[in-house]
Parts: structure tokens; C-alpha cells; sequence
């Protein structure tokens, strides 16, 4: 995150996230993903459709751009690059109800709704992906990212990292770890009425901070809520539209390493990630257990 | 003296140049352009003086028996693992599992270090100037680690043997670990070794060591019941 990009000018974030991704592939190489938030945009709502194989990519895309006007909004920019379909769009209504139309029309995989931020993941390494997206082009004040090895659940499009927590706009989260409890909280969020679109355990990390900050809660209050609830392992880090933050389990079972300066936030699984962006030899600390942090962009 | 650029070469051919210059007894090895990659210097088993100007990532100067590595810059993951003999020098913060696994020698963090400093160590000493995390000590079964600053919570839990001192607070003590008396001899010893690495506070350290109530040793190994 660059703290004061919002008045200096916004920073290359889908570059350096590439750039870190990158020399961390020993991590996890079956897919990569990114969200890039704080992006400058001229529409309302910035939205990210992945076309499933279930019918044509280009009857796919023409389906949403439909669901999209029936629901009243106005499609800005359109822009399809094989089965992605990157939208802007006008909208005034309820985007919850918005993003359930779009979910419920053939083919369509919802990655990401945003007011400035987007989420772009494909199998691949990030580099690869970067070729197929041009992540690198896309400036913001911060994001996230994450190459994965897959563990518990499929290696697909959209059980890549990051997740975004439907239908909330703008909150993603990258998560390395297992929960232990995410059948039973799953269900308990399913029966309070929200939607899951996969069966990755990190999936419910970013649904349940959304829900806590959709009651009221504060970035960091919900992070510190979630070391409360969530069990397992997790070393985690979570976007917002206008802040970024980090949670850690209390068994420090999961590595992370930061580094802040005046204007900088970099966060990572490992050093040599931030030595990719920061060349300089660095101070920066290894959070300890059962430990929040907050920024706001 | 030799130096190696570690932005020129793999990983695996600085840590072969390192061992046949350390196997021909060239007596200082500088690393430079480190740039916290994995693994670096593992594995050396003869006697020599290396110095890696910068960061350093997990698992760097692990499986050691006999150099002096002094690393400037912080280091990832599980540094000094298994070393046998030697030191181990750091300038700043060291990440989880320092000195897993020790048997012998000195590891020295300048720093903080992160989770499970010294987990399963089997002699040796580990110092770390600053704070140390979560589990200190864990399963430790030999040697000494001497904290200047604060531990986090469960410090020494399930230790079999071994000492923790700790200079400034203790988060929790571990699962049969128990505070010790500390004779005065000892604290001066302590303020001693720590002068020799150029620390010159002299905290009042505590003594953390194994309640021994966990382990049971009554049911004899088959060599032991030959014995009686």
C-alpha cells in the first residue's frame, strides 16, 4: 500500500504485485491471482465476470452485458479478453441485487464487484497471467495477491486466491492455512442468508469480515473478531476499498513479514518478495501470534 | 579472502563454492547481493570464517558443523537449524524456528526473533538480543536460550531439559515449564557472554526451566531392562 498515493499520484500496483508474486512460485504455482484497489475509475461500479465452459464465452458475455441493463445499469467500458470480461458500469440500485442477477445468468462466474478496486485470477504463474491480463498496466493505491498450491479443494479459475466476499463490494482476501471450522461457520452464514460460490475454506474468510463490516465493525475490530472465531491456521490479508490489513492465528503457524515506512505498507510471505519491489536492504519484522494490523490507503 | 556474488550464481552453485573453498581452507568467504534467498551456506562442515552481506531467506546456514557465518540483515525462516558446532551471527530480526534442532555452537540474533525460537534444540546456546514469540523453547531438550527482551506466551512448553533465561517479560509459561532460582554467579556469567557480543545492558533475567511432570520415564527401554 502507498499511504498517500490517493494525493501524490497513484502507484504501479499491478506491477509490483506481479514482481512480488513472482519470486515467490516455490510457494504454489497451479494459479495466481491479484486484486489491484484504489484504481481511478469514472464509473460507479468496476466488475470482473470469468465465462464458465457451461456454453460460449461470447454468448456468456453477452448475457451479462443484458443482465446488466435490465437491472438498470449502464455499461461505461466493456472489455473481453477470452473468457473475462472486464466491465464498468453506471449503477444506482442495490448492488447485492445486482450481483445475484448476474450470478444466476448462464455462465457466469462473478470474481469480483468493486467501487475502485478489481480482482483478476487465472491458473497459471504470475507472470503467465500477467501476459493473458496486463495486471502490470493497472495502477491503485494498494492491493494483494497470491500464488497458490492447492490443498483442500479444486484447482480451477475460481478457486484461486483472491476471494472476493460476494456480494460486498470491494472486500477480497488473500489466506494461507486451513480452517477447521468452515463447514460449521459456512452453514451458519448460509443460514443468515449469505451466498458462497465455492468450497475453498479462504472463501468465508472474506464473507464473514464483510459481514462484520456491513454490522458497523471497524476494519480492525472485524480482524480482531475473526481471530475469536475463526479456527485453524491462517496468516491472512484483506483489502478493502479503502484500507488493507493482516490477521495472524494464534500458533503463528503461517509466515508473514512487514515492512512500513512513511509511505509504504509491503507485506509477504517472505522477504525476498519485498527485495523484488524495495531493493535496499530492509528493516522489517515478523508479526507475531494472534496479531492484527490496520492501514488505511 | 574470496568473494561470491549470489545475484550470479544458483543456489546451488554459491553453496558448492562455499564448501570446496571452506574443504581447501580459504579462511574467509565474503557472500554479497544476498537479496534474502533460500538456503544460502547450508551444509558447510569445515572450518571457516563467511560473512553474507545482507538479508538472508529461510533455512540459511542450516545443517552447519564449524564456520563462523555472520549474516548483516534479518533472515527468513528456520536459521541455524541442526548447526553442529561454530556460530551463527545476525544483525537483525530472524523469522519462526531459529536454531530448530541445534545441537551445538552459538546463535546469535542482534534482533527479534519470531515463533518457536530454539524448538526441539539439543545443546548450544541461542542468544537473541530483542524479543523472542510464541513457544520459545518448545520441546527443547538441551542447551540454553538466553532472551534480552520479552518472550511471548507458552515459554518452554513441554521442555524435557535446558534453560531459558528471559530479560524482560514472559507472555505465559508453557505446558511444564516453572520459573527457577537464579544464583548470582550465574546472572554475572550471563552478563558476561552477552558483553562478549557487544550487549552491554545487563538485564535481571529470569530462569525458565522443565517442571518435569510431563514425562515419565517408567516403562525402561529393551537395552535399559537388560541392565537390571
Amino acid at each position: 500500500m502507498y499511504k498517500e498515493s490517493r494525493l501524490t499520484g497513484l502507484a504501479p500496483i499491478g506491477d509490483e504485485l506481479v514482481k512480488m508474486l513472482e519470486t515467490m512460485v516455490h510457494r504454489g504455482h497451479d494459479s495466481s491471482g491479484v486484486t489491484v484497489s484504489g484504481e481511478s475509475l469514472d464509473s460507479d461500479l468496476l466488475i470482473r465476470i470469468w465465462a464458465d465452459e457451461s456454453s460460449p464465452v461470447a454468448d456468456t458475455i453477452d448475457r451479462a452485458k443484458e443482465t446488466l441493463a435490465v437491472n438498470g445499469g449502464a455499461i461505461v467500458s466493456a472489455e473481453a479478453r477470452d473468457s473475462y470480461l472486464r466491465l464498468t458500469a453506471n449503477y444506482e440500485g442495490d448492488v447485492p441485487r445486482l450481483a445475484d442477477a448476474l450470478l444466476k445468468t448462464p455462465g457466469v462466474v462473478l470474481h469480483s464487484i468493486g467501487e475502485n478496486s478489481e480482482v483478476i485470477k487465472d491458473v497459471g504463474t504470475p507472470m503467465a497471467i500477467d501476459e493473458r491480463h496486463e495486471i502490470k498496466k493497472l495502477s491503485g493505491t494498494h492491493g494483494v495477491g497470491h500464488v497458490r498450491m492447492a490443498t483442500e479443494s479444486a484447482v480451477d479459475i475460481s478457486h484461486a486466491h483472491p476471494f472476493w466476499a460476494y456480494p460486498f463490494t470491494d472486500v477480497t482476501v488473500v489466506h494461507n492455512g486451513q480452517l477447521t471450522n468452515y463447514h460449521g461457520m459456512k452453514r451458519e452464514h448460509e443460514s443468515r442468508g449469505h451466498h458462497f460460490q465455492t468450497h475453498n475454506d479462504s472463501e468465508l474468510i472474506a464473507v464473514y469480515l464483510a459481514d462484520k463490516l456491513s454490522e458497523g465493525m471497524d476494519l480492525e475490530e472485524a480482524l480482531r473478531e475473526s481471530l475469536k472465531d475463526l479456527d485453524g491456521t491462517f496468516t491472512y490479508l484483506v483489502s478493502t476499498k479503502d484500507g488493507m490489513g493482516y490477521a495472524k492465528d494464534r500458533w503463528a503457524a503461517k509466515p508473514l513479514v512487514l515492512m512500513e515506512t512513511d509511505s509504504v505498507v509491503a507485506i509477504a510471505s517472505e522477504e525476498v518478495a519485498l527485495r523484488s519491489v524495495f531493493a535496499d536492504e530492509l528493516v522489517r519484522t515478523e508479526p507475531q501470534e494472534h496479531e492484527v494490523m490496520t492501514w488505511s490507503a | 579472502m574470496v568473494s561470491l556474488d549470489a545475484g550470479e550464481l544458483t543456489t546451488r552453485e554459491l553453496n558448492r563454492k562455499i564448501k570446496d573453498l571452506a574443504e581447501k581452507s580459504v579462511a574467509e568467504i565474503v557472500v554479497t547481493n544476498p537479496a534474502a534467498q533460500h538456503n544460502l551456506a547450508v551444509g558447510v562442515r569445515d572450518k571457516c570464517s563467511i560473512s553474507i552481506e545482507g538479508s538472508v531467506g529461510y533455512y540459511a546456514a542450516s545443517q552447519l558443523d564449524g564456520p563462523e557465518i555472520s549474516i548483516d540483515g534479518n533472515a527468513g525462516w528456520a536459521l541455524g537449524e541442526n548447526l553442529m558446532s561454530g556460530k551463527i551471527s545476525l544483525s537483525r530480526n530472524a523469522g519462526a524456528s531459529v536454531a530448530a534442532s541445534m545441537r551445538g555452537g552459538e546463535i546469535f540474533i542482534g534482533g527479534s526473533s519470531g515463533a518457536r525460537a530454539g524448538i526441539g534444540m539439543k545443546g548450544g546456546t541461542l542468544i537473541v538480543g530483542g524479543d523472542s514469540g510464541f513457544l520459545t523453547g518448545f520441546m527443547m531438550q538441551k542447551g540454553r536460550i538466553i532472551v534480552c527482551g520479552d518472550v511471548g506466551e507458552a515459554a518452554g512448553d513441554s521442555m524435557y531439559e535446558g534453560t531459558i533465561y528471559v530479560g524482560g517479560e514472559v507472555g505465559s509459561l508453557g505446558s511444564d515449564a516453572m520459573f527457577d532460582d537464579m544464583t548470582e554467579d550465574e546472572l554475572i556469567d550471563l552478563w558476561n557472554e552477552l558483553e562478549q557480543n557487544g550487549i552491554t545492558d545487563r538485564p535481571k533475567f529470569r530462569k525458565i526451566v522443565s517442571e518435569k511432570k510431563l514425562y515419565h520415564y517408567d516403562t525402561l527401554e529393551r537395552l535399559e531392562r537388560t541392565l537390571i
